[in-house]
């Protein structure tokens, strides 16, 4: 149990803080989003007459947005609102604000926008039904990526066995509780918005670029985030809003319903997964990967989803040769978005099936065969990237033995199994941060907003204490806006306290370098705060900061200290690459899992009974956040493997956009999860951390699968494993 | 002068005149009150974060008209830290780090001091837990939740 509550526990827990949703300002007005039906097609009239006619209602389209941004020309390729054509059913076309929120949607039914409409394609596999070939050049491309080495052909050709599989896995949504809400305001030449955003600098060079006018004249403040999850990394109606309070000369607050989320926000998308795995003498000889990744409607040569997300079908297993190949295809849906370990979880839950299926055949124990290939700290992935300090291996081995235990007690008819991911701590464009000591606190200045996961008040004040010595009562997390703050790339890529939390540690390394000049101290010094004022302690000295403050920043800010971290890309042997991008992982981390599960044969509903978790962390920054992370993400994860799907008819329409028809996990199916956090395999961390807010999501598919499995039999090769799918995987078993 | 129509929000006479008469009780506690502490989450009823108590009850006020509660007793989060299980709750929750993005929170907090007044804190741990179920959380995993939802009945007045 947790010895020292979160910071913001006690707001929290009395309603007390600022969220998107719950931004107000006076004579302030309500925004709203007009939607385009749920067609796609060329646009052949947006009618905003009408709804101008109204009282107090200020309407704005596509033809609007040059004079509202002063003759500025923003990004061509992606407009506020469509110019030509709908791209997605309900793309927003227009907006309005209004005194109240009826009047503005009222408003906003009132406008009159007519397509011409095309076919809707939203099914995927509609666009290639033979896999496009090798030369594909297609308008319904985004991207294409591939790489091999080794003579993958003749290795398959002449293996004793060969697993051909095709898996299937659904679009998702993020499903974080708060609607995407912003308010703005335009003064002059200044932009001002206060958003819920994983990222306050990201929605401002993207707000920029949308709108075509300077990054520095955009002032972006985050408030509270009501859960990220990764759909609040990227501006969204920040844009709308800011044309919305241009043209309405008053602040503008728009918010998305919950609706609207599922039908406009940007998740993750469907995907068809392919291999080809050849084995002799129970080793794998070589391996096959395909990819046919939904991205919706990212633009051509802007989708970042495929080079980043098909890494995680290369791993986390060696294979003497290697040929993966991805195509992003465009359909009529939202873009592609960020989900929790964007299709790592997917992934996973494909290469761990697979290679089930692989052992099997090769007449070998499935989990023995996988730990048998795994990576390990000084072998490199198919792309050529440096595997260091590892834990995956002792995280496997450790799930080995629990399976092996529960197994040995799990009632007939029940099934355990164990599933593997990895990851790669993120660094993004990188942190900087910025500390100032005053005579009573050490405060941290920042732009990032804390998301939930504790990543920035509890993640960077935890580094800053273990540096310094100071306790966390004496360490206060500031925040500023993008005017003020040091620049932070976003809280994403479980980044926060591995990546700006390096940029933390350099500022309060060179803080303390700085205090021990001042007191004339050899060598290091520590911040101690528990007798009153905080007092500066060497190995031969001792003095208060007010002592060793200069009277200016005595009177003023205190003793600034600051610390940058760009952060390290990953390498890639671009020997191996033949098209495309591949993002170049590195600082790799990694999970094992193990879960019982009860299959109901008749039903095919699965209960999952208990589940253990072991996690590579690098280090271990603040134990409570740490297993809260995992235990979360853990339980998304359930939903991933079990419930959540977005459903697109045949009509082209999200047939689910609501919580009680896209169902994720309550408090009644959340089994008892035991966790164990391995330390002594370093990351780029601050004292060794790895990233820990993916990590936990990106088994747990593969591993309820693979219990399914050993339960009953099932093999399944489509997610989410609902009832129907598991039963009708029974009657075929 | 006839009396006008009121409803009580956390103990004050909040006067129903001038409210139009469909607006749902969550709308009139964010917008007409201030009282933005109840989270707005679906507006369907499937998330459970507008969970406020009417004369002691868990009401999901998104669903709720605000004419229908003339007469009756609305107590938010704002002010559930008045009452001692309110207050022994939140405390549940503070101690067994049952939070993190923080927006289902006043819900679930709301909820279960309802429920313990209701049911009173012997009433069995899955009555709770079921009960609970209505109140989604996407951060926690909610494990934590029911360690809270343990600690709160130990603690309970």
């Amino acid at each position: 149990m947790s010895a020292t509550a979160r910071p913001d526990a006690a707001e929290k827990l009395r309603g007390g803080l600022v969220y998107g949703t719950d931004l107000v300002a006076p004579r302030m007005r309500w925004g709203a989003l007009v939607l385009a039906p749920p067609l796609a097609g060329r646009i052949t009239g947006v009618d905003l007459t009408e709804a101008r006619s109204l009282p107090g209602v200020v309407a704005i389209g596509a033809a609007d947005v040059a004079g509202l941004v002063g003759g500025a020309t923003g990004d061509a390729e992606r407009p506020p609102f469509p110019v030509d054509a709908i791209a997605y059913p309900f793309q927003p076309v227009a907006a309005v604000a209004a005194p109240t929120l009826a009047a503005a949607r009222a408003a906003a039914a009132r406008v009159r926008v007519t397509v011409e409409a095309a076919p809707l394609v939203t099914d995927l596999e509609s666009v290639f039904p033979d896999w496009p070939g090798p030369d594909a050049r297609d308008a319904c491309l985004a991207a294409h990526v591939r790489a091999r080495f080794g003579d993958v052909d003749r290795l398959l050709a002449s293996a004793e066995t060969v697993v051909r599989e095709t898996y299937r896995t659904p679009g998702i949504h993020q499903v974080a509780l708060e609607p995407h809400a912003c308010l703005a305001e335009a003064h002059g030449d200044r932009w001002i918005v206060r958003t819920s955003t994983q990222s306050p600098f990201g929605v401002r060079e993207d707000a920029a670029s949308i709108l075509g006018v300077p990054e520095t004249s955009i002032d972006v403040d985050g408030t509270w985030v009501g859960g990220g999850f990764g759909g609040k990394g990227a501006s969204f109606l920040e844009p709308y809003a800011l044309l919305l309070a241009r043209a309405a000369g008053v602040p503008v607050r728009l918010a998305l319903t919950y609706r609207e989320e599922f039908l406009l926000g940007r998740s993750t998308l469907p995907a068809v997964i392919r291999f080809e795995t050849g084995v002799s003498g129970g080793r794998i000889v070589a391996r096959r990967v395909r990819l046919l990744l939904d991205v919706g409607t990212s633009l051509p040569g802007r989708d970042f989803a495929t080079g980043y997300s098909i890494g995680f079908l290369l791993g986390p297993y060696r294979a003497p040769a290697f040929e993966v190949e991805g195509y992003a295809v465009r359909t009529h849906k939202p873009p592609f978005g960020p989900h929790r370990a964007p299709f790592a979880p997917q992934c996973a839950f494909a290469v761990e099936s697979h290679l089930d299926e692989v052992a099997r055949a090769a007449g070998r124990d499935p989990i023995e065969f996988r730990a048998d290939h795994l990576w390990t700290e000084g072998d490199r992935t198919p792309l050529g990237q440096p595997i260091g300090p590892f834990g995956l291996p002792a995280a496997m081995a450790a799930a080995r033995r629990t399976a092996t235990a529960w197994r040995a007690r799990c009632p007939p008819g029940h099934g355990v199994g164990v599933g593997v991911g990895f990851w790669s701590t993120g660094t993004g464009a990188g942190g900087e941060a910025r500390l100032r000591l005053t005579p009573d606190a050490l405060l941290i200045e920042q732009g990032e907003r804390e998301i939930g996961s504790g990543s920035v008040l509890v993640g960077l004040a935890a580094v800053a204490e273990r540096r310094t010595g100071l306790a966390r009562d004496r360490i206060r997390v500031e925040y500023r806006s993008t005017a003020t703050a040091p620049f932070d790339s976003g809280v994403f890529g479980s980044r926060t306290t591995a990546a700006l939390g390096r940029a933390v540690d350099e500022a309060a390394s060179a803080l303390l370098a700085d205090l021990a000049r001042r007191l004339g101290s050899e060598g290091t010094v520590r911040l101690r705060g528990d007798r009153g004022e905080i007092e500066v302690v060497g190995t031969a000295a001792r003095r208060t900061v007010r002592e060793l403050a200069t009277p200016a920043e005595r009177a003023g800010p205190g003793i600034l200290a600051v610390g940058k971290h760009y952060g390290a890309r990953g390498t890639i042997d671009e020997t191996r690459v033949e098209a495309g991008e591949f993002y170049p992982y590195h600082d790799f981390t990694g999970a094992a899992h193990v879960a019982q599960v009860d299959v109901d044969r008749e039903t095919g509903a699965v209960r999952v009974e208990r589940y253990a978790a072991f996690h590579d962390v690098g280090t271990v920054i603040d134990r409570s956040s740490a297993l809260a992370q995992v235990e979360g993400g853990i339980v998304m994860g359930l939903g991933t493997a079990l419930t959540e799907e977005a459903i697109w008819g045949p009509d082209g329409r999200l047939q689910n956009p609501g919580l009680l028809d896209y169902r994720i996990p309550t408090l009644l199916e959340v089994p008892p999860i035991e966790i164990e956090l391995l330390e002594g395999y370093p990351g780029d961390g601050p004292f060794g951390a790895k990233g820990l807010g993916e990590p936990p999501i990106v088994p747990v598919p593969a591993t309820i699968a693979a219990a399914v499995r050993d339960a009953c039999g099932a093999h399944l090769t489509e997610l989410p494993l609902t009832p129907e799918r598991v039963a009708r995987a029974l009657k075929s078993a | 002068m006839s009396a006008a129509p009121t409803l009580t929000v956390n103990g004050r006479a909040v006067a129903l005149t001038g409210v139009p008469d469909p607006e749902r009780l969550l709308d009139l506690l964010r917008w007409r009150l201030d009282l933005r502490g109840t989270k707005e989450g679906c507006r369907t009823g499937d998330c459970g974060a507008c969970t406020v108590l009417v004369d002691g009850r868990p009401t999901l006020s998104c669903l709720t008209l605000a004419h229908e509660l003339e007469g009756r007793s609305v107590e938010t989060v704002e002010a559930i830290g008045d009452d001692p299980t309110g207050r022994a709750v939140q405390d549940a929750f503070r101690d067994a780090g049952a939070l993190q993005c923080g927006y289902c929170t006043p819900g679930f907090v709301v909820a279960l001091t309802g429920l313990l007044k209701e049911l009173g804190r012997s009433a069995p741990e899955e009555r709770f837990l079921a009960d609970l179920g209505g109140n989604l959380c996407r951060c926690t995993g909610y494990l934590s939740i029911a360690r809270a939802v343990r600690l709160a009945r130990e603690r309970a007045p």
